[in-house]
């Protein structure tokens, strides 16, 4: 059961922003990518199973409070944006319960809802209307959006004439006016250029306040361990540890490096 | 229930920027760009008017009327299933990532629809005038048809995007769909000129109503049959209705189905 409605919580400092209790989220998908009548039809009969059954997290319990900026780091694979998706309200979970006090805003992945045929003037809306913000809203910050990205002229530019970094740049302007009570960030930060990235930092440790929430999802764990001041450990969709950054970070440089020396070539 | 469709309304400036953001994307780089809107409903009455009154020799104001008429409304439920098909499984960075009403998406291929279709009523309204067709208070009635008519598109276009969501190879069938629709249906011919033995069939096709009646009221200026609009609104209602509640109670699975 997920909860996202109640958006003028009034929330207490220190009170709890987001609870996931005994979470479990397990989904059947296809062996083939795209599902087909002619897969359908190929395995009538056969008695044969054309799905595999998938168990994305598992028996994960976390309470974020207001004024915490909470971490989440682990290998790909280990659940870290299924998790967030399951708080935003983006995938239901299958098991277990999560409640939400207070309005969330997502950044999941940058430049959602853009349209490249657009300007970056027309996207700055499209973007902030998809992530929920009003006309109105987007109107009054427009300015620091276009400061924040040093676009300069170009924002009136097509955006399919614009760099990788530019769009993301862009991207992440749009995104970072949004003042929610909880903010859920994922790997968003590696954006643009070193100037920049920087930048997007600061923009996150300003969002840092006792009234307000934030979850980074990270592989940086410098970032994680300057940033946040809690931390989770996820591994094959269970939660491995929770504490205090330098502590996490230390025990999941170990027991990555530990694999690595098991010839394992997994991502830090 | 209520709830969703409150954040449905709130997010209705972000259906209308999308939905007008697809339609640009539609003719990007194009030299008219936008002004295809005008041109292809335009070029498409000029093919039958060649078909019609240059090679067929005929003068039958009436039968290029019906033509173009008919073919302008069949191209709003077209459009909006071929929009809709892809709704969702294009949608897919919007699913994966944002928490927004999913049924946004379809609705927004009827929008799309519904601006591709506006302009081919001022086209119509020029060719009525230049042909003579009859005028009548009776040609009011195609407002509560066209509003028949976009029930039925937004119902088919809903229906569509989530059934592709599972079988993938709607989409491939879709453009055979259409194409059949388009035969069976009063386009090409007036519903008056078919027997009433085939005609039993005919209740089976949602469109062959709703196009007849809106034939007879924007070409001949008559009211419409109230059996033919009763049979048009039904359908389209029903469409709606299943295409919503099968969308509703499938569209929290889409996300780990994409």
């Amino acid at each position: 059961m997920i909860s996202l409605s109640d958006f003028n919580h009034e929330h207490a400092q220190h009170g709890i922003a987001v609870s996931v209790r005994d979470l479990g989220l397990t989904y059947t998908t296809s062996i083939e990518k795209k599902p087909t009548l002619k897969a359908r039809f190929k395995s009538l009969g056969r008695g044969k199973k054309h799905t595999r059954i998938v168990s994305a997290l598992s028996d994960v319990n976390i309470d974020v409070h207001y004024g915490t900026v909470l971490g989440v780091i682990g290998s790909n694979g280990a659940g870290k944006s299924t998790l967030m998706r399951v708080i935003s309200g983006i995938i239901p979970p299958s098991a277990g319960r999560v409640e939400v006090y207070g309005s969330v805003s997502t950044l999941l992945a940058l430049g959602v809802g853009f349209n490249p045929s657009m300007t970056g003037r027309d996207n700055v809306y499209l973007g902030g209307l998809a992530a929920g913000m009003s006309r109105q809203e987007i109107d009054d910050n427009f300015e620091a959006i276009a400061d924040f990205s040093e676009l300069g002229e170009a924002i009136d530019a097509p955006m399919r004439t614009y760099s990788s970094g530019m769009f993301a740049r862009l991207a992440f302007s749009v995104a970072a006016v949004v003042e929610p009570d909880i903010l859920i960030i994922d790997e968003a930060l590696s954006t643009g250029d070193a100037k920049f990235k920087e930048k997007s930092l600061n923009r996150i440790k300003e969002l840092r306040s006792a009234d307000r929430a934030l979850i980074l999802v990270s592989h940086a764990l410098a970032t994680i361990e300057d940033i946040c001041n809690e931390v989770i450990w996820l591994n094959k969709g269970k939660l491995m540890m929770r504490g205090e950054p330098t502590e996490v970070i230390n025990a999941y440089r170990e027991f990555v490096n530990a694999r690595k020396s098991a010839s394992s070539d997994e991502d830090v | 229930m209520r709830e969703y469709f409150a954040s449905l309304w709130s997010r209705r400036a972000f259906i209308s920027e999308f939905s007008r953001s697809g339609l640009r994307q539609q003719n990007y780089g194009s030299v008219f760009g936008q002004l295809w809107l005008i041109l292809n409903p335009l070029l498409l009455s000029a093919v039958y008017f060649l078909l019609i009154y240059v090679i067929g020799g005929s003068s039958d104001a009436n039968r290029f009327g019906h033509l173009t008429a008919t073919l302008f409304l069949f191209y709003l439920i077209a459009n909006s299933l071929t929009g809709g098909v892809k709704a969702i499984t294009s949608g897919e960075r919007l699913i994966l990532n944002t928490s927004f009403p999913r049924i946004m998406l379809p609705i927004s291929a009827t929008v799309i629809a519904l601006f591709k279709f506006l302009p081919t009523v001022v086209v119509f309204s020029v060719i009525h005038v230049l042909i003579g067709l009859p005028f009548s208070w009776q040609i009011l009635w195609a407002i509560p048809i066209l509003f028949v008519a976009l029930v039925m598109a937004l119902g088919m276009s809903i229906l569509i995007s989530c059934i592709n969501v599972y079988f993938r190879d709607i989409s491939s069938i879709l453009p055979y769909l259409t194409r059949s629709l388009l035969y069976l249906s009063p386009i090409l011919y007036e519903a008056s000129n078919i027997s009433e033995s085939i005609k039993k069939f005919e209740i089976a096709n949602p469109l062959f109503y709703l196009l007849d009646s809106w034939s007879r009221v924007v070409v001949h200026a008559e009211a419409p049959s109230m059996n033919g609009l009763i049979q048009a609104s039904l359908w389209a209602f029903g469409l709606l209705f299943i295409g919503a509640y099968i969308f509703l109670s499938r569209e929290r699975d889409f996300a780990v189905r994409l």
